[in-house]
């Protein structure tokens, strides 16, 4: 966390405040509290509080400045991006916080960022997952959830404004596979279930499907609730067009099931109330056969960025023990490809 | 020889001051980060207690020449190839040892994910040959490749 001290400096501020009062179009912009929020391995999120003098955001305002972390995983969108996505999925319907203004000048705040507007409430898996005051509300909010997702899934391509996203054509399973392997060839050890699972989804591979924009990382940790009540999707730096099952896999599959590992629906709900609401507001039929290969293929994927986690700091030197722990969590994704693929198979040999 | 207590009895003492000492001290808003002190050190504990697995099968497997590390990443390239799917013998054999290679692993980081699992329930027999999870509820299997290639 090296030199985010300096960030809450005041000349720091001064700037961040000149910044806002330019975007926004106030008289003058003061910054009254500045605080780095807990979580976010890729990204640094600070809580920004802001009185706003005239302008589009005239009064008080609680704000999310989001920027990158020192070091990085690949394939994520820049800040710039992400914020374009943003806005793409705010407009199209999509609960998320409201982006507002986004600069890459490194000279405001260390490194690109962009505002957007705070949401409230928690977004802790354990919490949601594990809380029995949410216990009644988690079958509607998975409804919930299935809408929102298929809202994401509406905005399709071609988009003038999202024209920095990769093709379609170079983002299905084949080109994903690919990258897995290019990594773990760099990979210090070699991971046998890894290669295994790889190996089935290329001998299982869906017909491909008109693409749409996918937010690849839509899953229980990445949306907030305030009481039991959806206040924001978050976290779309690795959106890019794809299948549409790719989400719905990501968002069944065991690894983000924390609490509830036989809640088959992000760990809140059976698969029934998640996929109506997604059938209903999207009027297309989930495949399960498809959302099965995409299960193992996250499985895969997470494996593979617990793995990249991991070398921030065996390689980056990043020192956060929790991303020296991540790499660990590979194993538990390995465990899942061989129950995913292999149980039948195990149980007739017992 | 080494000195007693060993390293491995060592960290389990030190885990126990923490948790049970130090962790009540702690502030809120660092005890997270001690019950991750204490999961780094209960995982060096138990590498430091079992050896790797699963030596013999792959020896079983490539013959004795070289090291585990070779033998393991001659797999892992040969898995990625599929070479193991023209036989159900050899298939049934390479699922076996992914099967504790992965168990051996989790026994290591997260043994509480292999007992939600099914597998390694406290109390239950540990150290199978092959371990074979329990169902998990409603979840359906899928073909494997064997059975893909054979049809």
């Amino acid at each position: 966390m090296a030199g985010t001290a300096s960030l809450r400096s005041e000349p720091r501020r001064a700037l961040l405040a000149r910044f806002l009062a330019a975007a926004s179009g106030a008289e003058g912009v003061e910054i009254t509290a500045l605080t780095r929020l807990r979580g976010g391995a890729l990204q640094e999120n600070w809580a920004l509080d802001a009185r706003f003098s005239g302008g589009a955001l005239d009064g008080g305002q609680r704000l999310v400045l989001r920027r990158s972390a020192a070091t990085g995983v690949a394939g994520s969108l820049t800040r710039l991006q992400e914020f374009a996505v943003q806005k793409a999925a705010f407009a199209a319907g999509v609960s998320v916080p409201e982006p507002l203004f986004a600069s890459e000048d490194p000279t405001i705040f260390g490194k690109p960022f962009f505002i957007m507007r705070r949401a409230d409430g928690t977004a802790a898996p354990d919490r949601i997952t594990g809380d029995p005051s949410f216990e009644k509300a988690l079958p509607a909010l998975a409804e919930r959830l299935g809408r929102e997702l298929a809202h994401i899934h509406a905005i399709r391509p071609p988009r003038p404004d999202l024209a920095f996203l990769t093709p379609p054509a170079e983002t299905g399973p084949i080109r994903q596979i690919a990258g897995f392997r290019a990594y773990l060839d760099r990979h210090l050890a070699p991971r046998p279930v890894l290669e295994w699972g790889m190996r089935w989804l290329e001998t299982h591979l869906p017909p491909p499907v008109e693409p749409v924009l996918c937010h690849r990382d839509f899953r229980t940790g990445n949306y907030m609730l305030d009481g039991a009540v959806l206040t924001a999707i978050l976290d779309w730096e690795f959106a890019g067009w794809g299948d549409p099952h790719e989400d719905i896999g990501w968002f069944c599959c065991k690894s983000w099931r924390f609490a509830r590992l036989d809640r088959e629906a992000g760990g809140i709900a059976d698969r029934t109330p998640f996929y109506r609401g997604y059938e209903r507001q999207s009027g297309r039929s989930i495949d399960p056969d498809r959302v099965r290969f995409w299960e193992v293929l996250a499985s895969v994927r997470w494996a593979v960025i617990a793995l990249q986690q991991t070398a921030r700091h065996t390689i980056g030197g990043d020192l956060d023990l929790d991303l020296a722990l991540t790499g660990r969590r590979a194993s538990e994704c390995e465990l899942e490809l061989l129950m995913l693929v292999d149980r039948e198979d195990c149980r007739s040999d017992a | 020889m080494r000195d007693l207590p060993s390293g491995a009895a060592l960290l389990a003492l030190a885990r126990d001051v923490l948790l049970r000492e130090l962790l009540p001290l702690l502030p809120e808003e660092r005890r997270l980060d001690a019950l991750l002190v204490a999961r780094c050190m209960a995982i060096a504990e138990r590498e430091a207690e079992t050896g790797e697995a699963p030596e013999r099968e792959l020896r079983n497997l490539y013959g004795a020449g070289g090291d585990t590390d070779e033998r393991l990443r001659r797999f892992a390239r040969e898995l990625r190839i599929g070479a193991f799917e023209n036989s159900r013998d050899g298939e049934a054999r390479a699922r076996a040892i992914l099967w504790r290679l992965t168990v051996a692993k989790l026994r290591r980081s997260n043994p509480e994910f292999l007992a939600a699992n099914g597998i390694d329930q406290p109390g239950g027999v540990v150290g199978r040959a092959e371990p074979c999870p329990s169902p998990v509820s409603g979840k359906r299997s899928m073909p494997s490749p064997a059975a893909k290639s054979s049809s």
